[in-house]
Parts: structure tokens; sequence; C-alpha cells
């Protein structure tokens, strides 16, 4: 049976701030459908709309071509349409197969739960991304045992338990690394054979380009355009989404920075280092040097920066301008001149229900003496709301009311007024809008012509390539490859990533 | 529409003075007398200053989030009170001393919590829950339930009486003002101020923004320890008398005037000023329903729906759902 859900002319208003003024959608079955646009542009609340988790102001739903309330989550899932969300919605006390089953656990006769069936069917779930896990998978493992790409397969697997007609995927493929993603792609296709429809919300175009039949873009809130993804280029949607000429260009164009970094003094000196997931790793950056750690998610990448910053203990020998450093907690790290922009944003880098003021000067309010000189500190954030072009309607908003490419403004921004000398960047532009993704590169570049020494992990290929002098690609807590110069290539970047070595890349 | 928003300190504030001028109606009310209701509510907001102190290191805690709580404030502030009596013993020079060992003992009772709570990982309610008996037994223990002492003349002159005999504003009203200012400073202009909400709110950001988070934690634990001390000198100050459940009935007041202050329970956000606030609430209540002859039971029955109707208040204002 054909199946089809239109949304028309969907109006949202949170308080003042419109979030959909003109949102349109459809979709019919065995189609893959890209909802397309910037942060902020309303992607997350169309979805919101569909799945029944906020309540629109104005417009329809049409399902099979017939109106249709959807007033809950729960009515959404009655309706057939499942949804992945991009913020977790696990349990992480719980364990797989509980999470996964929740609220429809299978029962016995007994009405206790049948853990034998829940545990066989968990595993049936779990064979579809076999191969792409990286731990030893088990039903009761407690959630909160998986790194956040396992935890987004399980989110997936959730979804996909319900047996939708309908399923959106709002930016699952964000914490996913490349082999991951081939795989849901696999299952998409096949989802899309069984006559399912997709909804597929991502920021990264070439994941678009290959598995999506149709678009949608909508640009502040409203619907700008749809159509067959190969009647179109991907310049031409990064014009439709931000109404601005050549941006599509922005890793390129930051590349042209002088590279003169050669000649400069080594900053930073990595030796046989080791912690519970990185296995002997060395390396050196220089001053002014811009180097990025490539890889799929999960090989070491983020315990590197943290034991660096010393927030994970560690063996090895880490040297700071030719001096051997073991710092046991941030705290002397960032005395030593070093930052670090977290990988969760949310979790490990702001004070949501803080203001942005508060949150900018978390590190350096020890700069503002007794009592606090808060005028100054006035002075002081804004002049970095300034220079990072942070949309904000006051310093003394809480962080929660900012999009999330400004709220990854601030927790840069905190940073830039102690003007380190070292920033560790743990995939910064996750989840960021590509307006914002470009207005990093080049505060990225700017640092480096300042001298300032980068260690930039990035889960985007595309960006590594374009803006680092060199790579490292970690694999399995060791470096793979090293990537400078003209064996920076994707096809280098993603063999290594794999674990393969081709003779050109080392 | 855009919703009306008043702030919590306002918010209770107003319920304050609402309470206040519907109390002139009563039958043994100040009627249409404004000298009456002068001293009247001069009366309620002295009484309020003990509440008021003690709860401060309340607020402290509680915006320290990951659970805070101080459960042992009220023996804290019998064991200080009861330091103060026998330390004194009637003689204005010892009073000092006195004060400055009352404040220690308080700490350390809060450095101990704090110890417990940091390194151990006790919960704040277990390991403050059970600093509490500590602190009573050890007191029993020492005294065997008798206690000799004496307040000195110049601590009711100092806390009980007013300024001059023109300026009819208690002491005690005049050091809660000055108290809440040096809180204000501490919380909101201070880095240890600014540090005590980042670990209420997100201890794991304020970590790796290179807050010490431990010794901010040990460092709110003993201070709220302090000002329970200071609670009980003040109010062995007023009383002139102890026995040993003279601090416990202040608990639950001291916990519920932050909350009815606007502090958030789950910690990172919220002021003193509520906290004073909060504190004239329930002392206002107490004392109204004191003067209806309402029996011990209401007065708790009324003190616990108050702080469920001020608590759901400012959840609805805080837009739970869209």
């Amino acid at each position: 049976m054909s199946r089809s859900l239109s949304a028309q002319h969907i109006v949202k208003h949170y308080g003042g701030v419109v979030a959909l003024s003109d949102g349109n959608l459809n979709i019919q079955s065995g189609e893959i459908l890209a909802l397309i646009g910037a942060n902020g542009s309303g992607k997350s609340t169309m979805s919101k709309v569909i799945n029944g988790v906020v309540d629109f102001d104005g417009g329809q739903l049409l399902l099979d071509d017939k109106p249709v309330q959807i007033p809950s989550p729960q009515a959404a899932k009655n309706l057939g349409i499942a949804t992945v969300f991009q913020e977790l919605s696990l349990v992480p006390q719980m364990t797989i197969a509980d999470n996964i089953w929740l609220t429809r656990e299978p029962l016995k006769s007994t009405k206790a739960i049948n853990r034998k069936l829940i545990n066989q069917r968990t595993e049936e779930l779990l064979a579809l991304f076999e191969g792409t896990l990286r731990t030893k998978i088990h039903p009761e493992l407690p959630v909160s045992t998986l790194p956040p790409d396992e935890k987004q397969i399980i989110e997936i697997l959730k979804a996909i338990s319900l047996n939708p007609w309908l399923i959106i995927l709002d930016e699952a493929t964000a914490s996913l690394d490349s082999r991951q993603v081939d795989r849901l792609f696999e299952l998409i296709r096949r989802w899309k054979a069984e006559d399912k429809a997709i909804i597929f919300i991502s920021h990264r175009m070439e994941e678009i380009f290959r598995i999506a039949d149709r678009f949608s873009v909508l640009r502040n809130g409203k619907t700008v355009g749809d159509g067959n993804m190969k009647d179109i280029t991907d310049k031409q949607l990064v014009q439709l989404m931000i109404e601005r000429e050549n941006v599509y260009e922005f890793t390129k164009a930051s590349t042209a920075a002088e590279k003169t970094t050669s000649t400069n003094p080594v900053y930073l000196e990595v030796e046989d280092l080791e912690t519970d997931t990185i296995r002997g790793i060395s390396f050196k950056v220089k001053e002014g040097e811009l180097v990025g750690i490539g890889g799929l998610r999960g090989q070491g990448q983020r315990d590197l920066l943290l034991a660096i910053f010393g927030d994970i203990p560690y063996s090895g020998k880490i040297k700071i301008k030719d001096q051997a450093v073991h710092f046991k907690n941030p705290r002397t790290a960032i005395k030593h001149s070093i930052a670090l922009v977290p990988g969760e944003r949310a979790r490990e880098g702001l004070l949501y229900i803080r203001s942005i003021l508060e949150n900018l000067h978390l590190p350096n309010w020890d700069k503002y003496g007794f009592p606090l000189k808060i005028r100054k500190a006035q002075e002081d954030a804004r002049k970095i709301g300034l220079r990072l072009n942070l949309v904000m309607a006051s310093l003394m908003e809480p962080v929660s009311s900012l999009s999330g490419g400004n709220a990854q403004k601030v927790v840069i921004g905190k940073w830039l007024l102690r003007d380190p000398q070292c920033y560790l960047l743990d995939d910064p532009t996750k989840g960021v809008d590509v307006n914002t993704k470009s207005e990093f590169y080049s505060l990225l570049t700017g640092l480096c012509k300042d001298g300032k020494t980068i260690l930039f992990y990035s889960s985007d290929d595309d960006e590594l390539i374009g803006l680092c002098d060199r790579v490292l690609v970690l694999h399995d807590g060791v470096i793979r490859a090293e990537l400078t110069g003209e064996t920076l290539t994707k096809e280098n970047l993603v063999a290594a990533s794999l674990g393969v070595t081709n003779g050109g890349a080392a | 529409m855009k919703r009306l928003y008043i702030s919590p300190p306002v918010a209770a504030l107003i319920l304050a003075i609402i309470l206040f001028l519907l109390s002139g109606f009563l039958p043994n009310g100040f009627g249409n007398d404004i000298n009456i209701a002068i001293a009247q509510a001069t009366n309620i907001l002295r009484l309020s200053v003990f509440l008021g102190v003690i709860a401060a290191g309340q607020t402290l805690v509680i915006l320290s989030g990951y659970e805070g709580i101080d459960l042992s404030a009220g023996s804290v502030v019998t064991l200080t009170a009861i330091l103060t009596y026998v330390l004194v013993n009637g003689r204005d020079e010892k009073v000092f001393y006195a004060f400055l060992i009352a404040l220690l003992a308080g700490a350390l009772v809060g450095l101990i919590n704090g110890l417990g709570i940091t390194f151990l990982k006790i919960s704040p309610f277990v390991m403050t829950l059970s600093m509490s008996g500590v602190v009573t037994g050890l007191i029993i223990i020492i005294n065997h339930g008798n206690v000799s002492g004496k307040v000195a003349p110049i601590m009711t002159r100092l806390i009980a009486r007013p300024l001059s005999p023109n300026i009819p504003i208690p002491n005690a009203i005049i050091i809660w003002v000055i108290f809440g200012i040096l809180m204000w400073l501490l919380l909101e202009r201070t880095t240890f101020g600014k540090h005590v909400f980042a670990i209420g709110v997100n201890r794991v950001t304020s970590r790796l923004s290179g807050i010490n988070v431990n010794a901010t934690n040990l460092a709110v634990y003993s201070l709220a320890g302090a000002l329970a001390g200071f609670g009980g000198f003040l109010v062995v100050g007023n009383t002139g008398v102890v026995f040993i459940a003279l601090g416990q009935p202040f608990l639950f007041p001291s916990i519920a005037a932050v909350a009815v202050g606007g502090t958030l329970l789950s910690g990172g956000k919220g002021s003193y000023w509520g906290t004073m606030a909060g504190a004239i609430v329930l002392t206002l209540i107490t004392s109204l329903l004191t003067t209806m002859q309402m029996p011990e039971s209401i007065r708790r029955v009324v003190l616990g729906a108050t702080l469920l109707v001020m608590i759901s208040i400012y959840g609805r204002q805080r837009g739970f759902r869209q």
C-alpha cells in the first residue's frame, strides 16, 4: 500500500521567535527525502511537528491525503512514524534491550517480561550493524557504557523496532563513523525497497547526495525549494540554504593561509603516550601549525586531547616548548596556556542555564579582581561576541537561548580572552551550520597566523583536508598514517581510517 | 501573548506584603493603627533574621548542586548556641572569642560534611543527615543533658535591641541587611561565587574550564557550616536560653526559605535575596498562625502547602512545556 504524508504551510512560534513561518514537506513511501537547511532554519522543528513532539500554530498535516492530528509522540508511533532523535532519548542506566523495547516489552503469559525473547530480538536488531560496532556488544549492557556512536545506533534500532512506514533520521549520522554511515545507508536503501519512507536530516552534503532521492530546503523557517536530487548541484543547494555567494568554497578558501611554519620551533611534543584507548602515540607540533587528527570515531582521538589537557591519566612524555610537563588536571594545563574545546558542548562545554556572560568568563573570573569588575567583564565579553559574530539578544540571556552554532562559539570564545598558545579542538564543527563553520575556519587560520598551535580532531574528512597542514590518522589507538601535502587526499585519509595500509600514505 | 514575568525574590516579597496586610484584618490584628502595624512588621523582620542567616548556608549548598543539602544545619545551630552560652557565661569580654569558636565549630562540621561528600562520594543527604546525628549525640555526651552558662548583656544589646532609642530598628535587622549585602558580594562579585554557580550546573564543564571543583565544593560545605554556626550564635543571643532541640525547628524552614526564594533545588541558579524573602514569608506565616492560635499541626500543613504552591508557580514560569 502506498502511503504519504504532507505538511502544508506549517507555522510554529516559540514565544516571540518564529521557528517555522511556512514549512512544507511531502513524502511518499519508497522515497528518501533530504530535509536541508542551516542551523536554526527549522529542520528540527519540522521533524518535531511531524512526530508529535511540538504543537504547531498554523497549517495542517495530511496523512494519505486526509487531515490528521498528531498530538503526541505516542500518536505518531501509532501512525507508523518513528524518529531517531538528534539529542539521544535513551535511559543511560537501562540495558540496550530494555531501552529498545521500553513500554513495548514482550511479555510471558504471566505478564512478566520475556527476557529470552527480548534479548533474542535485540540480537537480531544489533546484527543489522554487525561488524561496525567496536565493542563486543550485548543486549544486556547498560547504555551508559557505550560510546556516543553506539548509543546513536541503539537509537536507530529503537526506531526501527517499531516497524514504522516513515522514519525520520534527525542528524543521525553526526556521531557515526564512515563505516557505520555506510551500513546505515545500506539499511536505508533496504527500507526504501520495502516501501518505507525516510526523511533524512544531515549537515553533510556528501551524504545527502549519496542517499536522497528528493530534497526540501528550509531557510529561516520557510520552505524555499524542493525537487529531485539529480536536478541540482551541491553548490545550488548551498545557495538555496544561505542566500550568500561562493560559500561552498569555505574550506578551500581558508587553505590560502601562508604555510610557512616549517622553520618555527616545536611547541608540543608527545612521546609514547598511552591511555586506556591509546597504545603509544608520538608526534610533534610546531608553533603556528594546524594539525588535524582524523580517523573513525572512537579510535582514541578524544583520549589523546583529554590526556594532553590533563583530564585523564596517561603514561608517556609530553613536552611543551622543550619542557617536560605532566598535567594532573585541566587547571594546570590551562595555566600552561592550553585550551580545550570538548566534543560534547552541552555536557562538557557549557553551563546551559547560566548567562552567556558567565559562560564566556568561566575560566577567566580570576582576572577581574575583587569585587569582580563586572562592567569590564561585560565589555570584554562583548568584544569576544563581536569577534566571533555571536548572534544573541543580550549577554545576560542564558546560553540555552542560543542556536547550536552560536553556543559552540561561546565554548571557543571563553578561551580567547586568555589567549592560550595551544588549542585542542574535539570535533568543534559537529552539528554546526555551514555559515558558522566557515567563520570557525577563518578564526582557526587567523589563530595559526598569530603563532598559536592547534590540534584539531574532526569527523569531517573534507574539513581536515581543506584546513590542516598535516593530518594524523588514528586507528585503534595508534597513528596509522601521517598525511601531508601531496599525500593528504581523501582516498588516503579514508584508507588509513579504515586501517588499510596503502604504500603512499605513510 | 507575553507572560508576565516576576522574579522569585520579588514574588516572595509581594506574597509577604499581601499576607501582612491581610493579617491586619484579623480580630487581634493591627486594624488601622499604623504604629502597631510598623511595630508588628519590625518584629516579624527581627524574627526572620535567625532563619535568614541559617538559610544562608543552606542557599550555598543547594546552589552548589548535585543534590546539595545541609541536614546538619539544625544540630550545628544547637551546638554553637550551647558553645556560645557556656563560653560566654555572662561575660561581655568573652563574646568575640565565643563568636569565633561558634564559626569555627560550624565550619569544622561543614568541613567533615564536605570531605565525606567530595572524597568519599557520600550523597549530601546521607552525609549531612548522619553528621546531624553525630553532632546531636556529641552534645548530649559532653553535656550529659545539662548546661550551665549565660548569655552576656552585650549580646542581647547587639542582637535584640534597637540601635538607638530614636531609631526603632532592632540591631538584628541591621546585621541582616549587612549580611545580605555580603552574601550578594560573595555570590555575584567573587570568583568563588561564580564557581559555586558553575559547579551547581555542570561539574564536567566546570572542571574542563579550569575550576577546582573539589576545593570549591569543600569550601561551600565548610562555609555553610560556619554560617549555621553564626546562626546559632544569633539565636542564643536572642532567646537567652539553650536546650537540645533549639536548632532542629530551623532545619525544614531553612530549606523551605531557599526554595520559596526561587533558588533551584537542583542547583546552579538562585540568590540570597530570594532566601531572605523566603525567610520573611515563612516567619510571617508561622507567627500569623500562632496569633490565630492554630495548633502546631496546622502550622506544619500550611508551611508545607506554601512551599508546594511557590515551587509550582516558579516551575510554571520557567515554561515547562512549549
